[in-house]
């Protein structure tokens, strides 16, 4: 049995201008240790995921259907009080943005402190002594003198390193982590990702990688969920995934970096945009964009196929792997609109 | 499958290859010696303090530029990379007059224009224009696209009739991609990607030779990014612009720029065409730098790890800013601030490459 | 047969809704947040009503109220201390009761309604302009501009609306007195009220220009080469309007009740004019002979005004508060 269990979740939020379907059947799992990375771009719901799973979504956004289960226990349902003692205790979470996740008004100790009071009866010293111990776990540098300085006071790179450390400061099962080095230079970037991955080896901890940046799930994670406009597109063995992907979109996606394409000439963009979540396409959320979309795409909103050790929710990958004919709507001289008229892509899917 | 895919991507797409820096012409914009410093001491009555028995005056500073020398040729897209704190934002905001330098002197076109009177400046400002980082800060909330566009247009060529103004707007918002139809809407009614195109379409309609652009893509999604940086490299063929490109993103200087200037601490550390940059990097923080991108076939993090923290531009360190954290440092170093030397590349800022400790 | 992705950026792009009509300024209000959150607060849309209702019956005054209280001729003594209609001894053509020399209660706090509205709005215009002009400069040019203005604002706050008013008040009748003062109290007040208050705006609009200022879109108008003068009213004053209504119901209903404190000290409108203070005062000393409806129905009415005016404030203030999610 896994260790983390998510089954068709269904998350919304009850906005003005209509409601939100911001995860629309959503299913993954987590092993013990296990390594996840969860890509996609700003809309897609990677971080409405993360925040579920610690049921941190507060109204507007309701839990709509499907259920998560860790270590067997149904979370979604659970009590205020039960969840709390999992929050930060057996699942913590890290932030993408060091300095609004550290309390500037509170000392580094006594924010671990506190945090190893709230869910652990054990005097102060001890709390000090183990909150000593994890910032040598990251490697800060004189970490005595840390405990008693603020926030404000470190670099960028540094308050991270902490909010790791407090991360696992009850030694978690799972670290949930928002795109934590988004917002940090590459170099320390790449000193962060490093620790994440040394210290989820070492201690056998699990982690869910949010991000956008391909090449950081390419170094760190075992396996990668690709999202779109709330959905999984694609999920399976990151190296596959990044080496052969299937989906038009995750291909399309990785087509665009600048890596992939030959300097100086043009990139390939995949033409228009994430559609917002209050009017999302009927069939297929991805084929006012996919330059193969067909007739059935508009209509029916794909199953997963499997291909290779991946699964993949696309229509035409569903066709080939059944060895099946492929026709896509032929797009007209320009590229513009696989589909005859406009009409279809504004449906709201049921 | 994919594989044929990326193929088939590959031969159709226009390629052009990146302006040869032989190939280069006269210089637009000369930066020489540029400084910047911030003062942190508040006004007069904030500075004084009472040390050691005595009304003393303290003075502290933010060293934002030490000290840069930089030229940008005609027709190149010169990208300016380093991480935050190194100044490359405020070499920007320095170049296009929205600071004044402390130090050194900015020309443009052989005129110097950092110390001309505003009234002067005005024939430049039609021939620089800027584009900045954050899509929802750089169009006012309380104007129409339409406003936003017609505004810069009638300031600058105020003889123009109204249905030529129109008409300009209509042509420059076509280009980079916004339905003219939508003119009379308000910014927060489109999104990231599209407000950074009607920037770029502000600074592309009073028709400019040379364009600043501060971090345009870092806000945006991925696959935005490649539309708006295809857009951008479009406008330079179209319209033979100049760019002073400023970004974090090493993966898009490669496929973007002519040449790449390499700053930290707020001196320029390495300068060469990107080719030979990306292929033998000389300076040690340019190579620490380019060893910390993620690659997609990396299976690990495979990084030159740096010691220590990034230094405060508050206390510059002595010497060369970088002493503290390089692995090949020396006495020298730590005393003596190394000159711009010519390479076979281009210029690099660095004892150990002039003494040749390091290849 | 597989396409390529590639796709060249001249094709024009939708932007994120799909019609095209183009709404106009009315249409957008229609559908504003502002109408949307009015339309469900049943407190805020009762108090408007209240608030309409006043303003209108203060304004139609002469021609909705049964006496005329300020012609002389109509008044007769033998009519005073007549209590409300529906207690013993009322009169049904004084619907609210008389005061102390006979007048209508209820045309008197019609009239009186009038002049306090009147000195509230006439206060917080002055105010306004006096105070979002400095903001501006101040908050824009900053350095010795500012200080200076910011210093001038202390040193404003630090004299209490009372005490200018008496001293104002007291020169004026010495000078030129006291009916020359009778005859300009409207004005008087209005500009005592409204060069006291105005460093409320100005430290409003200073904190919201200083926060736009680092705005891209301000440094684009630099690079653009647009003058300072047209930066700040073209640019960020229109971005610094929200503050500027929200605080302004708070002011008019202080403007009011400043008023009414001055009138009630004897020092802001005469007897002959009365406003909601005076009458008040006016009928504190029958307070005592039972004739409570002299203080107490005036009263009332100076409360409810303020009341709905600071109700709707607080829901002004909750609806322009950016928040990111409105369910």
């Amino acid at each position: 049995m896994a260790l983390l269990e998510v089954n068709n979740l269904d998350v919304r939020f009850a906005m003005r201008g209509g409601e939100v379907r911001a995860l629309r059947d959503v299913s993954f799992t987590l092993e013990r240790g296990e390594r996840l990375g969860i890509v996609g771009e700003s809309g897609a719901g990677k971080s409405v995921a993360a925040f579920t799973i610690l049921n941190l979504i507060a109204k507007p956004g309701y839990i709509a259907g499907g259920e998560i289960k860790f270590d067997g226990e149904v979370l979604n349902t659970l009590k205020p009080k039960a969840m709390q003692s999992i929050r930060g205790n057996r699942i913590s979470m890290i932030f993408q943005d060091p300095m609004m996740t550290l309390n500037p008004v509170l000392t580094i100790g006594e924010q671990m402190i506190e945090c190893l009071k709230a869910h652990r009866r054990i005097s102060r010293k001890d709390a000090r002594a183990i909150a000593l111990h994890k910032l040598n776990q990251v490697f800060i540098p004189s970490p005595e003198k840390r405990l008693d300085q603020y926030p404000h006071e470190l670099s960028g790179g540094m308050r991270q390193r902490i909010i790791i450390a407090i991360a696992l400061l009850l030694d978690p099962d799972i670290i949930v982590a928002d795109e934590p080095t988004t917002a940090l230079d590459v170099t320390i970037q790449a000193e962060i990702m490093e620790l994440l991955l040394l210290l989820c080896e070492k201690h056998n901890v699990g982690l869910i990688l949010i991000t956008h940046d391909l090449g950081v799930v390419s170094q760190v994670t075992q396996r990668t969920l690709v999202m779109y406009a709330g959905r999984v597109i694609e999920q399976g063995p990151t190296r596959e995934i990044i080496n052969d992907a299937q989906h038009p979109y995750t291909q399309g996606l990785i087509n665009a970096l600048p890596q992939m394409a030959t300097p100086g000439s043009r990139l390939n963009q995949i033409r228009g945009s994430m559609p917002t979540l209050t009017k999302i396409p009927a069939g297929c959320a991805f084929n006012p964009r996919c330059d193969f979309a067909a007739n059935i795409c508009l209509e029916k909103v794909p199953a997963f196929a499997h291909s290779g050790n991946c699964k993949v929710a696309c229509h035409m990958v569903d066709a080939m792997v059944a060895g099946e004919r492929w026709t896509p709507i032929i797009t007209d001289a320009n590229g513009n609109g696989a589909t005859p008229t406009d009409n279809h892509r504004t449906e709201v899917n049921t | 499958m994919s594989a044929a895919i990326l193929k088939d991507a590959q031969s159709s797409s226009q390629a052009s290859p990146p302006m040869d820096s032989a190939e280069l012409g006269e210089t637009l914009v000369e930066i020489r010696d540029l400084e910047k410093r911030f003062s942190l001491s508040g006004d007069f009555l904030e500075q004084l303090t009472f040390e050691k028995g005595r009304l003393r005056r303290k003075q502290e500073y933010v060293h934002a530029i030490n000290g840069v020398t930089l030229d940008v040729k005609r027709g190149e897209a010169l990208c300016v990379v380093g991480e935050s704190g190194c100044g490359k934002s405020t070499v920007a905001r320095t170049v296009m007059g929205l600071l004044k330098p402390s130090g050194g002197e900015v020309r443009f076109d052989g005129t110097r224009i950092d110390n001309m009177a505003p009234r002067d400046l005005l024939p430049y400002r039609r021939r620089m224009q800027m584009i900045f980082q954050n899509p929802y800060a750089s169009l006012n909330p309380r104007m129409t696209i339409q406003q936003t566009l017609e505004e810069p247009l009638r300031f600058h060529q105020p003889t123009l009739k109204d249905g030529e103004v129109r008409d300009k707007i209509e042509e420059v918002m076509r280009s980079v991609g916004i339905d003219p139809d939508w003119g009379k809407r308000f910014a927060h009614e489109f999104s990231g990607g599209q407000r950074q195109r009607i920037s770029i379409a502000r600074a592309l309609a009073v028709d400019p030779e040379f364009i600043v652009a501060d971090e345009p893509i870092s806000a945006l999604d991925v696959s935005i990014q490649a539309q708006v940086l295809n857009l951008m490299m479009e406008a330079q063929e179209q319209r033979n612009l100049t760019y002073l490109f400023i970004t974090h993103d090493l993966a898009v200087v490669e496929h973007f720029g002519t040449r790449v200037a390499v700053m930290y601490l707020g001196t320029l550390c390495e300068l060469a065409d990107t080719r030979s940059l990306f292929a033998r990097p000389r300076h040690p923080y340019t190579q620490a730098l380019m060893s910390a991108i993620p690659r997609l076939h990396d299976d690990k993090p495979n990084h030159i790890r740096l010691e220590g923290e990034v230094p405060t531009p508050v206390n510059l360190p002595s010497g060369c800013v970088f002493h503290g954290r390089c692995p090949h440092a020396n006495q020298r170093c730590r005393t003596e601030i190394p000159r711009l030397i010519a390479t076979d590349t281009g210029q690099v800022a660095c004892h150990a490459v002039e003494e040749g400790r390091i290849d | 047969m597989s396409q390529s992705n590639t796709q060249s950026s001249n094709a024009p792009v939708t932007p994120k809704t799909s019609s095209i009509v183009v709404p106009g300024r009315w249409q957008r209000f229609r559908e504003s947040y502002l109408v949307y959150s009015f339309k469900r607060d049943w407190m805020a849309q009762a108090c408007l009503l209240v608030f309409i209702a006043m303003v209108l019956g203060a304004f139609l005054a002469p021609w909705i109220a049964p006496a005329d209280p300020y012609d002389l001729a109509s008044i007769d003594i033998m009519n005073s201390e007549l209590p409300p209609a529906w207690m013993a001894g009322g009169d049904p053509a004084f619907l609210l009761g008389t005061d102390a020399q006979g007048r209508d209660l209820l045309s008197t706090i019609l009239y009186g309604t009038r002049v306090s509205l009147l000195i509230g709005f006439g206060a917080v215009i002055l105010q306004a302009l006096l105070g979002v002009t400095f903001g501006l400069l101040a908050g824009y040019l900053g350095g010795r501009i500012d200080a200076f203005l910011m210093r001038m604002a202390d040193i404003q706050l630090s004299f209490s609306t009372l005490m200018v008013a008496i001293v104002v008040g007291a020169i004026i009748k010495a000078t030129f007195g006291g009916a020359a003062f009778s005859d300009y109290a409207l004005i008087l007040l209005i500009l005592i009220i409204g060069l006291a208050e105005w460093p409320q705006y100005a430290r409003t609009v200073r904190a919201s220009v200083l926060a736009e200022k680092n705005k891209e879109y301000v440094d684009a108008a630099r690079v653009m080469g647009f003058r300072s003068r047209r930066i700040m009213f073209r640019h960020i004053l229109p971005n610094t309007l929200s503050p500027i209504f929200v605080i302004s119901t708070v002011q008019i209903a202080n403007a009011i009740i400043s008023e009414a404190a001055l009138s009630f000290l004897g020092l802001g409108m005469p007897e002959t004019q009365p406003s909601l203070g005076s009458l008040i005062k006016s009928g504190f000393d029958y307070l005592q002979s039972g004739s409570w409806w002299i203080t107490l129905i005036p009263g009332g009415v100076l409360i409810v005004l303020v009341l709905v005016i600071n109700l709707l404030g607080d829901w002004l203030r909750d609806v322009m508060n950016p928040r990111l999610y409105k369910g």
